[in-house]
């Protein structure tokens, strides 16, 4: 029985999916809780910000695809607990370990602002969190565009690790092409995440040329 | 201010040193705990069924559900041309569930961690055409083997006489199907064929035709094969297997948590399921051969 091309393809994509799934709701999370875990790590309460900076030592110290497994198989093996749904414990390790890289990013730029901004502030008898949200926060989003346009790229790409856990994306389904002697499903994947990523290169260009209005 | 640095720097070693210790620690007893408890199986057989609140079976049973691990691989368990998941793992686990009074739940799994799944109860078996083997059987429980596999010497019936072990082959003229596993059992020094005169062959139907028309002594072929090729009412009624001759045996079980009593029961569901021609039938669907 061969199997043609385009049912091939329409698997793949159909499989892409959950790629796609991964992405989006890593995202949607790990953005926020990546300026959350960088204000704890800026924190002036020391204990925090040590606390804080030690978790996203092991989170970024440990490979993720460790986490991936670790979330997923850990409550079943250490304390014989209910297990999450595949889908949701990757999307979980995901949304952790990306939001420690973006939560350096962001001190990055949250950082980089001058100092004398602040103060400004301050003398115009603002909040902190007014001068945060009014005078700091654009600035930043404009100066993590180019980092994190990278952490997007690489994790579109670091989705596949999903299949460690047998969670059928789309690598995982090409693989099945190859047991069945057909190599090529494999290779043609890479075509969807250049596609993907041509995508999103698009719209980094486009978002930092609206950016531009303003200059720091 | 240096001090400040220390009293953080010695915090976070701290909460390192624990979080691995932590980790080190429950992996210690774990391992413990199912080393005694292989320990007290062995001790003590009546000891295995255990209370109920250990007992794999009420646990699937409760579920209403029991959670099989396969991967796809024909022809156990993958999807046919119309897009049905079947196969013959599949059809037996369903028939098993369907005793058992509990509905089948297929998951895929990695091959490689399918171990690792049983014990975080991410499934409750592993029923996927897998081969048994002293080291699974150290980890896991594995139910009595159902399906088998081996390579068989298939002879000329007026040769029964003369051929009837390896030793007799050893100087015979062999065929086997070119890059089979008959042809590396003959290949293989351990087996004592490696002396014989080996003629490859593209097609198994091929070496028996070899056979049957004299021009090679025996040929060494899958024992499913042969069943259903030779003998009365096949076009190869003169030929038989060497009584007997089993090389590189294969032994299909279904895996479960070590010591599980869900294990037990689906033993006795698969006897059951062999008395009343389920389990035979099935065989004969995929072209398997049933483990006696």
């Amino acid at each position: 029985m061969s199997t043609s091309a385009s049912v091939i393809f329409s698997q793949l994509l159909h499989c892409f999916q959950i790629n796609c799934t991964i992405f989006f709701v890593t995202l949607l999370l790990a953005l926020p809780l990546g300026l959350v875990v960088s204000f704890g790590s800026m924190s002036r309460f020391a204990p925090l910000a040590w606390l804080v900076k030690t978790f996203v030592w092991i989170i970024r110290g440990t490979p993720l695809m460790l986490q991936i497994i670790v979330i997923f198989y850990g409550p079943g093996l250490l304390w014989d607990g209910d297990l999450m749904p595949r889908i949701t414990a990757v999307c979980v390790a995901f949304v952790i370990n990306y939001a420690c890289y973006f939560s350096e990013i962001f001190r990055g730029g949250i950082q980089s602002i001058p100092r004398g901004q602040y103060e400004a502030g301050q003398v115009l008898g603002m909040t902190k969190p007014q001068i945060f949200f009014r005078v700091t926060l654009l600035q930043v989003v404009k100066r993590v565009i180019p980092p994190l346009g990278n952490e997007f790229m690489t994790l579109i790409k670091d989705t596949s690790l999903a299949n460690v856990i047998a969670t059928k994306e789309i690598i995982m389904m090409s693989k099945e092409f190859t047991t069945k002697g057909l190599i090529w499903p494999l290779f043609s994947t890479a075509l969807f995440f250049l596609a993907f990523v041509g995508i999103l290169t698009l719209a980094f260009g486009w978002f930092e040329r609206k950016m531009d209005y303003f200059r720091v | 201010m240096t001090q400040k640095r220390l009293f953080s720097l010695l915090m976070a070693g701290m909460l390192s040193v624990s979080l691995l210790a932590g980790c080190g620690g429950s992996s210690d007893s774990s391992a413990d705990a199912s080393a005694d408890a292989a320990q007290n199986t062995a001790d003590t057989a009546a000891d295995a069924s255990a209370s109920a609140a250990d007992s794999d079976l009420a646990y699937v049973l409760g579920n209403g559900k029991m959670k099989i691990g396969y991967t796809v691989y024909e022809p156990m368990n993958y999807t046919d041309a119309n897009g049905e998941f079947t196969g013959f793992d599949t059809e037996f686990a369903e028939a098993v569930c369907e005793k058992l009074g509990v509905a089948p739940e297929f998951v895929e799994i990695n091959w490689d961690t399918k171990v690792v799944e049983l014990d975080a109860k991410s499934i409750d078996c592993i029923w996927n055409g897998m081969t048994i083997t002293d080291d699974l059987k150290q980890n896991i429980a594995i139910s009595d083997p159902y399906v088998k596999n081996m390579q068989v010497a298939v002879i000329k019936s007026a040769n029964a006489d003369k051929y009837t072990d390896v030793a007799s082959l050893a100087s015979a003229s062999l065929v086997a199907e070119a890059g089979s596993a008959g042809q590396s059992v003959i290949e293989d020094e351990a087996n004592g064929l490696s002396g014989a005169s080996l003629t490859t062959v593209t097609k198994q139907t091929d070496a028996l035709l070899e056979v049957a028309s004299g021009a090679s002594d025996a040929a060494i072929l899958d024992w499913t094969l042969a069943k259903s090729m030779i003998g009365e009412g096949t076009d190869f009624a003169d030929l038989v297997m060497i009584d007997g001759l089993e090389l590189s045996v294969e032994e299909y079980g279904i895996g479960f948590r070590k010591d599980s009593d869900l294990c037990d029961k689906v033993n006795e569901i698969m006897g059951e399921l062999i008395a009343d021609g389920t389990l035979p039938a099935l065989a004969d669907k995929y072209g398997l051969g049933l483990a006696e």
